[in-house]
């Protein structure tokens, strides 16, 4: 079991909209996690091969890569990196594929940081 | 086809048309009917009325023709039987006037000798007289005692001196008595000198003789001169000597009785005498053959009109409902399937929508939380107090927006209902799969008692899970940490029944009647959209299910759901 605080948590947002991806990242380091924004899909896996994050929040519609197929990806790769689906073109469907690919959980957009941050908190503690 | 309708158009008046109308309108029945019904009447009728008229009239000629025939043979063989009477009689009178007896005849008791002889053999025989070349009545031999008489003035005498013979009308003359006579004129060659034998018959005679040809097989008979004199009696104009208003050409022709009957009138000449005999004979209407006749064919016309009407009527109503119905379903289908369409399309476009404002929304959202943050972090200042105020209330919009752009996604997934089979126990583990992490990150445990023999139900496995996600979402959100959460399925009166339970914080009953409604929630603001349990309660009532609650505060909450197994409702 990890110690559950924020500092050791490392969070990738994936979203290519830049304004909320990069807001996000500055709202959760000024709460000491240690969060990087990517913008595309591509991008994404390459990151995680750098960086190698606890907690991925992942959009479901990238321009190059759909957000599902990163997530089936990622999880042949590194199945210890926990997913949670953040997305406002979800629809309960598409949720389900996510879970049934191995995502953590599935959050609708626009959503309280509390919230978020308790999900992030509860995907890191169930690694 | 299509030329048929058009053609049906030409003929119909303009309020008619809707009714055949073949688009998918609704009709005047009524019209429709009453166009059917004529329709089909009319092309009963006309063969029916033309094959009865046909047979009426083709009957009734058949019927006249033979009449007519009958009355002839009748007619001409009346005729000929008065004129051999009237043959024999002028036979007689002429052997008893050969010429030279003129003075045997005028002298003695000669004359009465001649018609005793004939009177004994002819009783009919009234007088005789022998008459001169002047007119004068020379011997006489008879009751009236004419004796001298003279008809020089007569015209019937002149024919007798210009032909040879004459027989006279029926007429009283002198004597008063109905007669006629036989005049047979001879010129005495050793005399030199023409000489009539005129010989009076009683015209009881004629009519015993008219009485005797006359049958059953006509009405009346009887003889006419030819000024339209009765000569002997008749049933329908009177006694003998009566004068009518007969025409007395030969002939036969179709005439009114003086009793206003239909008669078959017949006339005949009698040769070398003024008379005409009249034959009559009542017209075929009375006739029995042509009466029973009549009455069958109106029997079998009516009843098959009769029949024709009810079979139409019947077959009008009934095909007239078919059609009626056929229309309603085929109306009810394209309105349903309309009204499918239109939720399917505001559903798309709603989801669109609602996908498109999420976006923007969210990053709205960030961008107030992160100028919050910043503030936090900063010094104080003036108004930092009003901003803060100011971001919270921008918040609080965006998340009243959020709730329009959720129950709109939400709204768009209920548009359509699929029906599958579904085993309600692999829908209820599907979902728990979803919560399973969060469960056990709040120390929730989980009481499945799921009946392990259940029927599959034929429902929608989207909807299905909603209906159970949202439910059991509630039970853990009522226990938060630490708790139990409950699944009992089981078989109640051919439906299915889910029991979920917690043992969470429960609901005030004075709260109870309102969580069904849109929009209600206890949750805290941000948490819930009052809108989880009215989609859940919709869609369980449009399953055709049932779902109930019980709660006590402290103890926890259980909600019962039932579902048929068969859903029609939809």
């Amino acid at each position: 079991m990890k110690k559950n605080t924020n500092e050791n948590i490392k969070v990738l947002i994936a979203d290519d909209e830049v304004e909320f991806s990069s807001t996000l990242q500055t709202r959760l380091n000024l709460r000491s996690f240690q969060a990087t924004a990517v913008y595309s899909g591509k991008e994404t896996l390459r990151v995680i091969e750098e960086e190698h994050p606890d907690v991925l929040l992942l959009d479901l519609k990238m321009p190059d890569l759909d957000g599902l197929e990163v997530l089936a990806r990622l999880k042949e790769e590194h199945p210890d990196i926990q997913v949670i689906i953040l997305t406002g073109h979800g629809s309960f469907e598409v949720g389900k594929e996510g879970m049934e690919l191995g995502a953590f959980d599935y959050i609708m957009k626009p959503v309280d940081l509390n919230v978020l941050i308790n999900k992030i908190k509860e995907a890191y503690a169930a690694k | 086809m299509k030329k048929q309708t058009n053609i049906i158009h030409k003929i119909l008046p303009d309020p008619l048309k809707s009714s055949i109308d073949l688009g998918l309108v609704r009709r005047n029945y009524g019209h429709f009917r009453l166009i059917l019904f004529v329709t089909m009447l009319i092309i009963t009728a006309v063969p029916v009325t033309t094959i009865a008229i046909l047979g009426y009239s083709n009957y009734k000629s058949l019927l006249q023709k033979d009449e007519r025939i009958q009355l002839k043979w009748q007619l001409d063989g009346s005729v000929r039987a008065i004129e051999q009477m009237v043959d024999s009689l002028k036979s007689v009178v002429q052997f008893a006037a050969r010429r030279d007896r003129y003075k045997e005849l005028t002298t003695n008791s000669n004359l009465k000798e001649l018609f005793d002889r004939l009177h004994r053999q002819y009783p009919f025989f009234a007088d005789l007289g022998v008459i001169d070349k002047y007119g004068i009545q020379q011997a006489y031999y008879g009751p009236y005692g004419l004796q001298g008489t003279d008809y020089s003035g007569e015209s019937w005498l002149k024919a007798v001196f210009n032909q040879g013979l004459h027989i006279s009308r029926v007429y009283k003359g002198y004597r008063n008595v109905p007669h006629f006579a036989i005049a047979v004129g001879n010129y005495d060659p050793r005399t030199r000198q023409t000489w009539v034998l005129r010989a009076t018959i009683d015209a009881k005679t004629l009519q015993q003789f008219v009485d005797t040809i006359k049958t059953n097989a006509s009405d009346d008979l009887f003889l006419i001169d030819d000024e339209g004199v009765l000569q002997t009696q008749s049933d329908y104009y009177g006694q003998a000597l009566d004068r009518s208003n007969i025409e007395t050409k030969v002939g036969i022709w179709l005439d009114i009785s003086p009793e206003e009957e239909a008669i078959l009138h017949g006339t005949g000449n009698i040769r070398t005498t003024p008379w005409s005999l009249v034959i009559m004979k009542k017209g075929y209407v009375t006739q029995n053959a042509w009466k029973s006749f009549r009455s069958k064919l109106l029997l079998i016309f009516f009843t098959c009109t009769g029949v024709s009407v009810l079979i139409i009527y019947s077959l009008v109503t009934l095909l007239t409902s078919l059609i009626r119905k056929a229309d309603e379903i085929q109306i009810s289908m394209m309105q349903e399937a309309e009204h499918k369409d239109k939720l399917a399309s505001i559903g798309r476009l709603a989801a669109g929508v609602a996908h498109e404002i999420n976006n923007p929304l969210a990053i709205i959202n960030q961008k107030t939380g992160l100028i919050d943050d910043l503030l936090q972090i900063a010094v104080d200042f003036d108004e930092k107090e009003t901003l803060q105020l100011n971001l919270k209330s921008i918040d609080a919009n965006v998340e009243r927006c959020k709730i329009i752009t959720h129950r709109l996604l939400g709204f768009a997934r209920r548009t359509d209902i699929l029906h599958e089979k579904l085993g309600i126990n692999d829908i209820i583990r599907e979902v728990l799969q979803f919560l399973e992490n969060t469960m056990l990150y709040n120390r929730i445990t989980l009481d499945l008692q799921l009946h392990d023999n259940l029927p599959p139900i034929s429902s929608d496995r989207i909807q299905l899970q909603q209906i159970f996600l949202n439910i059991v979402n509630n039970a853990m959100d009522a226990i938060g940490k630490d708790g139990t959460v409950s699944i009992i399925t089981s078989m109640i009166a051919g439906e299915i029944r889910v029991v979920i339970q917690d043992d969470g914080a429960g609901i005030a009953q004075d709260l109870l009647p309102h969580i069904f409604e849109p929009f209600f929630t206890t949750k805290e603001t941000g948490k819930g959209t009052g809108l989880g349990l009215s989609i859940t309660y919709g869609l369980i009532k449009k399953m055709g299910g049932d779902i109930t609650v019980r709660s006590n505060v402290g103890k926890g909450t259980a909600f019962t759901i039932t579902l048929p197994i068969n859903n029609e409702h939809t």
